[in-house]
């Protein structure tokens, strides 16, 4: 937006600049802090910005391997938590891939297929989307104890029933999609047809070609969400080498055991990639968000 | 080699409810060139993909080469299509664009390489084989979407408006080079089109259709070849619509009717006489004149000649448009449906509010009754 | 496009076969889930198989192949465990109530008691084979009161309740065979294993392990009668029946006899949550801090999302695309480690917070045990994780606001404020609010934030269950379900259905929001 007054507008550009810096200072302060803590020694102590004697000794026992202390005696890892970045990282890959194969094809019907109750199902999707799982754990929980009993690898405290559960979160992603194709022109694939391909050919060599970029924005959305979310993972999973990063980070600030330095080490190193993951990508998620959340 | 033949085709899309085609019948002879006119939204596309196969026959029988294709799929018709945004895949280069059908049935490689390059110089695209479609002009785009059809070998040529998306220049150069295109392969070819230049020029039969009204048995007005539409439209609908500026209409009813001429009485009093042939009608009965705006002579000469005779009548001029080479004149008349239209060859300016007397030869008049059936002209030469 | 479509796969029998197949499987585990008793479960996955087949198969069906799988996925884990939740609120499952009453009619059978007059002595022994092996097979030497021995059957450790034989053996195993029996220490490892058999000997009596030396007669407490589900008991031979109302056996209305199971209570959840004073205090006190907690977020991280909105798209300001990515940041960083980083830097005694306020002013405020300051707490933590969201939305809706507007505003003599009120805000709100509805309604249900951040802290006075400061109704039922208090499923799944409604009117609105904003 262009402001048009060129009166006192340098004064007012630096009011914002200052405005702005002080701004950023304090809502980063928590990230400078963490990566501080993250290299100071022990779990309680408190310093300047910079540590004065930095130790590695959280960032060892974040990547599972045992610490020697200055007196000689070993301190092991308390958490396995490279086991659950990649517990994580497993189910949120396996679950995205679920959620973009189910909502690719069921958005390609929705925008280019005519038949009964398209509407209803659409509308059925938009107000079901609102309802998250966290309103029926209660409920996910027993449904997945059930399926226990007969699939033991989907029941209970397996990584499997936590990423299955996942796919209820797709209704988003099918509006994004369908969105999308509607923008590319329904001609390309009816030239397709006449060039012979069957409506599966069309749909591979045409359509989704011309779709990658969606695709990965929903890739992305739907692994960003899996990664980090907590609800039904804490509800589903409970031994220790089964959690989720999500689940599990959580123990490290038990008032009874309180690790601070050792969360620290454990949440740069997992969040990390993902920040980078969503900040090299930011300009198609932020496309995706907005078109999704205008439309959705 | 190919002919089509469409009987009873007709096309709803809420099932049954209300139709945008129906009852059209006709008859697409081998190596004829087609057109499809109509105003926009008459259903010239909707029948145009009933007989590629991207849309279902509600009813009716499509045959192609002798053969009912109703069931068949586009592929299975061997039909070629040039949308009118092209449907270039912007995916695929250029070759690989015409090459995707020929890909899909698994040719070889050869006949591929052969049938892409004899199309693109065809087309003169050898040079932007290896382009994506994103780095063509309009007019590239266009021979590529032709030349995706043409290496199909396909029986017949559909095109939908293909030309609608070019400039005025760029789309008479087309033009002439889909006609030189034809002369050359002599595929069946159909043509839609809302611009009857278009149609006039390349088709050798006219196909008008109307918007379907709710109590019409057919959206299909006349067909015939160019001349044929302009010299003996059948009805009102298409002598309004071939031609250009538009015909004008004047209201008036039959005061005597043999089979060489008519005398009409206008709402205004006026009467005309015209060389048609209304022996069916009875004198009373209410009928229109038909001329066209490049027939009417106006008296220029004589401004202030206010008589209205035989076949002359008084109009007033309301606006004027110069385009140098010719101007049209428009004129209020009682009688006529809307403003009169004359065009006059000389560029001098007319002051409005001006009276302008006009003369219709009767030659060159048409009539109708009064449900816009044409009454057949008479002592035109048989050619037209 | 229907024309094109009537075509089907290349492969028909291909797919049909693999659709055989799979129906098969299914089928399988219908029956087996059939034979279990989960009648509901059975039903449910036979119309699942049957749609499914009919979908793949129907050429009719054609256009729904593609969205069958993900509608399945939207029935199963959105539909379903809505349904479910709202049975399971009309019920008393919970920790004490937590199996069905079969299940409990099972475990009180399987009860024994033992008479006490008939002790058995025994000694365990490792079972050898024929080729010398031990493979851990066990068996026991039995020896009666009567001095008789029996030897029984061997055995595995068994891990579930198990019946093994004994037949009379002629003289002690020892003294005849020179085997050992196993030392003590051994029994003693094994005992929970043993716990488990039952020994039966020839005359028919049952005898159950009582002690670390002994196996002793037993007959079972209860019998079933010949009326549905009441059981009778040996000893008093009081008759017990199941009492529908409560989820329990009983023999007089007012005893508890075994675990409770589960029953349909029709709306006592609901009677208790606007009724009993120790659950309805804290209900209302948690919904109004629900609505209280969600408005104010989305109003805060609106207010700051539009500000940062409005200075990066200010163009004099040079260097938005380092500012932008800067202050997306705290919606980069997955939300659960934020939130945790805000518990430890908020923490009491080592919290920087807490050490910075302390050397700038000397105060040490208490974050998590002030129920004022949590709030507070809990709000600043949820505007940081809030406004980027809001400040892209914004971004986009701003750069679609076209520049002579602002060029008009100029000309009539408008500042930078009379711009933000006049222009910008009621330009930008109108497409904003779906979004804003959609926010309040994703903050209405933020479990992450509360359930990491203070878990719900501190605790309300006068609650009869787990209810906090801080919580709000979906971290209230989470707790209820599944804190370490004992579970009570019923009570949470009848707020859970509560929820429910509030969501479903703001779905509503948020759809009339939507199609208001689409039609302008
Ligand atoms: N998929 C459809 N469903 C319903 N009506 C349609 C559909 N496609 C076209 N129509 C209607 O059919 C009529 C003819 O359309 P079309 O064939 O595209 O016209 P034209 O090509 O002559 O401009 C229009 O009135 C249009 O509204
Ligand atoms: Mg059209």
């Amino acid at each position: 937006m262009a402001m048009v007054q060129p009166r006192n507008l340098k004064y007012r550009v630096w009011c914002a600049r200052v405005g702005l810096w002080a701004f950023l200072a304090v809502t980063l302060f928590p990230f400078f802090m963490i990566i501080s803590i993250s290299f100071r020694a022990g779990n309680f102590a408190t310093g300047s910005l910079i540590p004065e004697n930095p130790s590695l000794e959280h960032w060892s026992l974040a990547l599972g391997i045992p610490w020697v202390n200055a007196d000689g005696s070993i301190t092991e890892p308390f958490f396995p938590v490279l086991t659950w970045l990649w517990n994580s990282i497993k189910v949120a890959f396996f679950s995205s891939a679920l959620i973009l194969i189910l909502s690719t094809s069921s958005a390609y019907a929705f925008a280019r297929l005519r038949f009964r109750f398209r509407e209803h199902m659409l509308t059925a999707m938009m107000i079901l989307q609102m309802f998250p799982a966290v309103l029926a754990l209660v409920a996910i929980h027993a449904l997945f104890e059930k399926i226990g009993h007969y699939l033991p690898w989907l029941g209970l405290n397996s990584l499997s029933a936590v990423t299955i559960s996942y796919i209820g979160g797709l209704a988003l992603h099918i509006w994004l999609i369908k969105g999308y194709f509607e923008t590319i022109d329904n001609s390309l694939e009816e030239a397709a047809a006449i060039d012979g391909a069957t409506p599966w050919q069309a749909f591979r060599l045409v359509l989704l070609p011309l779709s990658v970029p969606i695709l990965a924005v929903v890739f992305i959305l739907a692994f960003i969400t899996a990664i980090g979310e907590y609800p039904v993972a804490s509800v589903l999973l409970h031994s220790m080498d089964k959690l989720t990063l999500a689940v599990g980070s959580r123990q490290y600030l038990n008032p009874q055991n309180y690790l601070w330095g050792d969360f620290a080490a454990a949440a740069i190193l997992s969040g990390l990639p993902i920040t980078i993951i969503f900040v090299l990508c930011q300009r198609w998620i932020v496309g995706g968000l907005t078109a999704g959340g205008v439309k959705g | 080699m190919a002919e089509v033949k469409l009987s009873g085709i007709s096309k709803s899309y809420d099932g049954g409810k209300t139709w945008v085609i129906k009852d059209v019948n006709l008859s697409i002879n081998d190596g004829e060139f087609v057109a499809f006119v109509g105003p926009s939204g008459c259903g010239k596309s909707t029948l145009l993909r009933m007989i590629c196969g991207l849309e279902d026959i509600t009813s009716g029988e499509l045959s192609i080469k002798g053969e009912r294709v109703n069931d068949l799929s586009p592929h299975e018709r061997h039909v070629g299509m040039v949308f009118q945004s092209y449907a270039l895949y912007p995916h695929m280069t250029v070759e690989k664009n015409m090459a995707f059908g020929l890909k899909l049935a698994k040719a070889d490689e050869s006949v591929i390489d052969q049938r892409v390059n004899d199309a693109a110089r065809m087309l003169q695209l050898e040079t932007f084989l290896p382009r994506k479609p994103k780095a063509l002009s309009g007019g590239q785009r266009q021979r590529v979407a032709i030349g995706r059809s043409i290496v199909q070998q396909p029986s017949v040529f559909l095109f939908d408006e293909p030309l609608s998306n070019l400039d005025v220049s760029l789309r008479v150069q087309m033009r002439q080079e889909l006609a030189g295109l034809h002369r050359r392969l002599k595929t069946t070819s159909i043509y839609v089109t809302h611009d009857q230049v278009e149609a006039m020029t390349l088709a050798d039969r006219i196909v008008v259709l109307s918007p379907l009204g709710p109590k019409d048995s057919t959206n299909l007005e006349q067909v015939g070849p160019p001349l044929e539409l302009y010299n003996r439209p059948a009805n009102m609908f298409v002598a309004g619509f071939i031609g250009s500026p538009q015909m004008n209409f004047l209201d008036g009813h039959l005061e005597s009717s043999g089979t060489e001429r008519a005398v009409i009485t206008l709402k205004t009093g006026d009467t005309v006489e015209v060389n048609c042939d209304a022996h069916s009608a009875k004198a009373g009965d209410k009928v229109f004149v038909g001329i066209r705006p490049e027939h009417i002579s106006a008296q220029f000469s004589s401004m202030d000649n206010n008589e209205s005779g035989k076949n002359r009548i008084l109009t007033k001029i309301v606006a004027e448009e110069l385009l140098g080479s010719e101007s049209f004149i428009y004129c209020h008349h009682e009688a006529a449906l809307g403003a009169i239209i004359i065009r006059v060859m000389e560029i001098t300016s007319k002051p409005h509010d001006q009276s302008l007397s006009v003369s219709l030869p009767p030659k060159c008049c048409h009539l109708f009754n009064e449900e816009g059936t044409a009454f057949p002209r008479a002592g035109l030469p048989e050619v037209f | 496009m229907t024309g094109v479509q009537k075509r089907g796969s290349g492969r028909p029998w291909l797919a049909i076969s693999l659709l055989g197949i799979i129906d098969l499987l299914i089928l399988y585990g219908v029956t087996l889930m059939y034979a279990q008793g989960e009648i509901a479960f059975a039903l449910i996955m036979l119309i699942l198989a049957v749609s499914a087949s009919w979908v793949f198969i129907s050429h009719k069906a054609y256009c729904y192949r593609y969205v069958f799988p993900g509608l399945l996925g939207v029935a199963v884990f959105i539909v379903f465990p809505l349904l479910y939740t709202v049975n399971i609120a009309f019920t008393n499952f919970s920790s004490t109530n937590l199996l069905s009453q079969g299940r409990v009619k099972n475990i009180l059978l399987a009860q024994r008691h033992t008479t006490g007059d008939s002790i058995y002595k025994f000694q365990m022994f490792e079972a050898i084979d024929k080729g010398g092996k031990t493979d851990k097979k066990y068996y026991l030497q039995l020896t009666a009161p009567d001095d008789q021995v029996y030897k029984t059957a061997s055995f595995r450790q068994p891990t579930a309740p198990k019946v093994v034989k004994a037949r009379l053996a002629s003289a002690d195993i020892s003294t005849e065979t020179g085997v050992s029996p196993l030392p003590l220490r051994d029994v003693i490892k094994n005992r929970d294993h043993l716990y488990n058999l039952t020994v039966k000997i020839p005359d028919g009596s049952q005898l159950v392990m009582t002690g670390i030396r002994r196996f002793e007669a037993s007959s079972p407490l209860y019998v079933a009668s010949d009326k549905d589900d009441t059981l009778v008991n040996t000893l008093t031979g009081e008759t017990i029946y199941p009492d529908w109302e409560t989820g329990r056996y009983t023999h007089d209305g007012s005893d508890q006899i075994g675990p409770g199971f589960v029953t349909y209570t029709g709306w006592q959840n609901f009677d208790d949550i606007l009724n009993n004073p120790g659950i309805k205090g804290p209900f209302l006190k948690i919904f109004l801090w629900t609505v209280i907690f969600a408005g104010l977020s989305v109003l805060f991280t609106l207010i700051v999302g539009l500000l940062m909105a409005c200075l990066i798209q200010w163009e004099p300001l040079k260097g938005n695309g380092i500012y932008r990515i800067l202050l997306i940041l705290p919606y980069a960083v997955p939300a659960f480690i934020s939130i945790l980083i805000f518990r430890g830097l908020f923490n009491q005694n080592f919290g920087e917070i807490n050490v910075f306020l302390d050397i700038l002013f000397g105060i040490k405020p208490e974050w998590f045990s002030n129920a004022t300051l949590a709030k507070t707490m809990v709000l600043m933590v949820n505007t940081w994780l809030g406004y980027p969201y809001i400040m892209i939305l914004s971004i986009g809706l701003l750069k679609a606001i076209p520049d002579t507007l602002y060029e008009a505003s100029a000309i009539d003599g408008a500042g930078p404020w009379q711009n933000l009120t006049q222009i910008t805000i009621p330009l930008i709100l109108k497409p904003l609010m779906p979004l804003l509805i959609a926010s309040f309604a994703f903050n209405f249900n933020n479990l992450v934030l509360i359930a990491l951040l203070t878990d719900g802290g501190p605790d309300l006075l006068g609650a009869t269950t787990p209810a906090g400061a801080t919580d709000i109704l979906v971290s209230y039922t989470f707790r209820l379900a599944f804190g370490s208090y004992g579970q009570d499923y019923g009570l949470a799944s009848a707020i859970a259905t509560i929820i429910f409604l509030i969501v479903g009117v703001i779905a509503w609105l948020n759809l009339q929001a939507t199609k208001k904003y689409q039609s302008v």
